[in-house]
């Protein structure tokens, strides 16, 4: 009986090693005969004319963003506001001629590289830092930084910090799924103080609660955040205190898919397109006086015949009055920057323009 | 023509009839066909990732994990490795913990629930109605934000006797210290605890032998502490105390439980002694009534049948169940990330936003929980094998 047994189980697992050989043998071949035309229609799924095409196919760029970052994108009514927001309407606008093509996609901050590689979105402009690792590492490709930002740390008005170096033995909560626990660790080890503990929430009203609990006793983020959320602090922004110390280079930019550089130019020339009519002087209020400008250079920024007839088309697959479109519908930097971080209470700080001091600077458009 | 037909009776169908045959292959079919279809998918996803330049090896796990975990010494150069091991221990500490307390929560209200006391009753029915219709993740949040984050801040924090010190960034309990003799003291436990077992093996024995009531327990646990005390004398008592005290920003001396961990277990113990009572209830009134009215006849105490009659055979028919809420609650650990305490899922989660690859990431997380899952079967299968009705 046993015996028996034992047999139909050996036959069974003789049949199943052969059956998996067979298969994977059958698979090999296929992969080197008939996969190849399949593998190649993957590709060029992923990789066909960049997603530029396949947004111009579809009318509308879908944009990964949040809604509840406050000067960055915040829900108001079924409006996306903000900062970002207004960034992915620059984006639709160069592209798509049509500033209000954009489906915004609201993701979890874990969530965000996985919405970009599976093309749930074709940008993210999401307050994103970009770091060396996630260039290399997410499947994603960073372009121009939309904001120049720092981590910094924010305390109970009352308390009796004044800078990060009165803070050892303290609690710090962040916000999940950033850089920003890793840097309050390496601060904390680069000062030499003591940490207790970094806790990190996923959901900012949870991170909230807790700091108003007395849980922790600094929030660190990046300090337009920290701004941001101040802003809004139940108990009035003067119940809290950023210090002054700001301990890590964030620079927020968007990312497109990795390997997508038509894609990657398009949104960079649509960045620089609000730094460059700024640094013009051309805003959406003026733009009209620009018009047959006798400047050469504006003449080729914003799409006027220039002397040998026709258009200046440096080539980037953009329509030829994609900056007009840009500023007129939505704004150059500074307006952008003015309607949704000023209020907030951020000043310009590095992101002013170049001939200023400042970080912005656009290469010409030439 | 009748020797032709008894050979075809004798002889075997055709292949493409042969019942034998057939089943084989249909089943070669079918596991072809599966394995066929998860080489199409971990095809389709390799080249996937291969296109959109995402990593899936496992070369990150010695890269550094770039977090720290409150409660607990890791360093944040130590590799993603060690990280994903300090959250499984935290994942098992929550789960054994909770897994004692709900069975003892669950079969206390399971056995109040059949109480004749018509208020106890209802209470442990309002429990039950209440707690399972809730949720899980809304209990969590609530126990965080409603209990735990209510606890005195550092200002108003103080010391009950030096016994128990709760405050928002802990709770602190009294506990031992042990002289660098923490290996000689497991001993002596270890010896105590095959004391108990002996004695209360020797009073089964004399029970079987003379019918003496065998006051097992009794026996047992004298055993245990003459022995444990004993051992401890002679060890030159090595025990000491420390009492939680709070030293600027942070709970020293004793053992301090986290307001996070503390919170998930309140929820994960609330929730599941619901369902386990329900199963308790369920069992004690599957066994036959015939067992309770026979008992009762022989003159055994309320007490003495639920204990040797009506429980034992509960118990039977409970374990499988209650196996099946030891997996839940397990798994459901994984609800912490909603309140920051750093398991297994959320020191994944974090990994994965300081770089570590998503799909690598997950993958790792499904096979552990699935590895946990399996051992606690295993040990549920095992309690369950023993418990079973010997059919002879």
């Amino acid at each position: 009986m046993t015996d028996r047994r034992t047999v139909r189980w050996l036959g069974a697992i003789a049949v199943l090693a052969v059956v998996m050989a067979a298969c994977s043998g059958d698979d090999d071949d296929s992969s080197s005969g008939t996969t190849d035309p399949d593998g190649d229609t993957e590709i060029t799924l992923a990789q066909e004319g960049s997603r530029l095409e396949a947004i111009r196919e579809e009318g509308v760029l879908k944009c990964g963003t949040r809604d509840a970052l406050p000067g960055f994108a915040v829900l108001e009514g079924s409006d996306h506001v903000g900062f970002d927001a207004d960034f992915c309407r620059v984006i639709a606008a160069a592209i798509l001629g049509d500033a209000e093509a954009v489906e915004f996609v609201d993701l979890e901050t874990e969530a965000r590289f996985t919405a970009l590689q599976s093309g749930e979105i074709d940008v993210l402009v999401r307050n994103t830092t970009f770091t060396a690792g996630r260039d290399g590492g997410e499947g994603a490709t960073f372009v121009q930084p939309n904001f120049y930002d720092g981590q910094g740390m924010m305390v109970n008005a009352d308390s009796e910090f004044e800078s990060i170096e009165d803070m050892s033995s303290t609690s710090i909560c962040v916000a999940a799924g950033t850089t920003t626990e890793g840097n309050v660790a390496s601060e904390f080890e680069r000062l030499g103080l003591d940490l207790i503990e970094v806790l990190s929430f996923s959901d900012t009203a949870q991170l909230q609660d807790a700091f108003i609990a007395g849980r922790c006793d600094g929030w660190s983020s990046d300090t337009s955040q920290l701004t941001g959320f101040r802003s809004e602090f139940p108990d009035g922004p003067d119940a809290l205190r950023i210090l002054p110390d700001v301990f890590s280079k964030e620079p927020l930019a968007p990312a497109v898919r990795d390997g997508d550089t038509d894609l990657a130019q398009a949104v960079n020339w649509a960045i620089y397109a609000t730094i460059q009519a700024e640094e013009f002087g051309i805003d959406s209020s003026n733009i009209g006086d620009f018009a047959g400008s006798e400047d050469p250079n504006i003449r080729k920024f914003l799409g006027d015949d220039i002397e040998e007839g026709g258009t200046f088309d440096p080539g980037l697959d953009l329509p030829s009055d994609f900056n007009l479109q840009v500023i007129t519908q939505v704004g150059n930097y500074a307006e952008i920057f003015e309607e949704h971080l000023a209020p907030l209470g951020l000043d310009r700080g590095e992101n002013t323009l170049w001939s200023d001091g400042g970080l912005l600077y656009a290469p010409p458009y030439r | 023509m009748t020797t032709a037909t008894t050979t075809t009776a004798t002889q075997r169908p055709p292949l493409w009839r042969d019942v034998r045959i057939l089943r084989i292959v249909f089943q070669a079919v079918a596991v072809a066909a599966v394995v066929a279809f998860g080489l199409w998918l971990w095809n389709n996803l390799q080249t996937n990732a291969e296109t959109t330049n995402i990593p899936l090896g496992f070369d990150y796990l010695d890269q550094p994990a770039d977090l720290t975990v409150p409660g607990n010494s890791f360093n944040q150069s130590q590799s993603v490795r060690d990280a994903i091991m300090v959250g499984l221990g935290n994942t098992v500490r929550v789960a054994i913990a909770g897994i004692v307390l709900a069975t003892v929560l669950g079969t206390l209200i399971g056995i109040a629930r059949l109480s004749t006391n018509w208020l106890l009753a209802n209470l442990a029915r309002a429990y039950v109605e209440l707690f399972r219709n809730i949720p899980l993740l809304i209990i969590v949040v609530f126990s965080y934000s409603a209990i735990f984050l209510r606890l005195p801040s550092l200002d108003s924090a103080q010391s009950y006797a030096g016994v128990l010190l709760p405050s928002i960034r802990g709770i602190g309990v009294v506990w031992f210290t042990t002289d660098e003799k923490g290996g000689a003291i497991g001993a002596v436990a270890i010896v105590a605890l095959v004391a108990m077992v002996a004695a209360v093996r020797w009073r089964r024995s004399v029970q079987d032998r003379t019918g003496a009531p065998s006051h097992g327990g009794l026996y047992g646990v004298g055993a245990l502490l003459v022995v444990f005390v004993a051992g401890l004398a002679v060890l030159g008592f090595p025990l000491g105390f420390t009492t939680p005290e709070l030293d600027g920003r942070r709970i020293v001396g004793g053992i301090t439980m986290l307001p996070e961990y503390a919170a998930l277990l309140f929820a994960l113990v609330v929730y599941t002694a619901s369902h386990i009572a329900e199963i308790v209830r369920g069992s004690i009134q599957a066994v036959p009534k015939g067992q309770n009215e026979a008992a009762s006849a022989l003159a055994l105490s309320v007490s003495q049948r639920m204990r040797l009659i009506v429980l034992p055979q509960a118990m039977r028919i409970a374990v499988p169940a209650l196996g099946n809420q030891y997996l839940n609650l397990t798994k459901n650990s994984s609800l912490a990330v909603a309140i920051s305490f750093f398991e297994l899922t959320k020191i994944t989660q974090v990994s994965i936003a300081n770089r570590a690859p998503a799909v690598p990431s997950y993958t790792l997380l499904l096979v552990i929980y699935l590895a946990l899952s399996l051992i606690l079967s295993l040990i549920v299968n095992l309690a369950n094998r023993r418990l079973a009705l010997v059919e002879r």
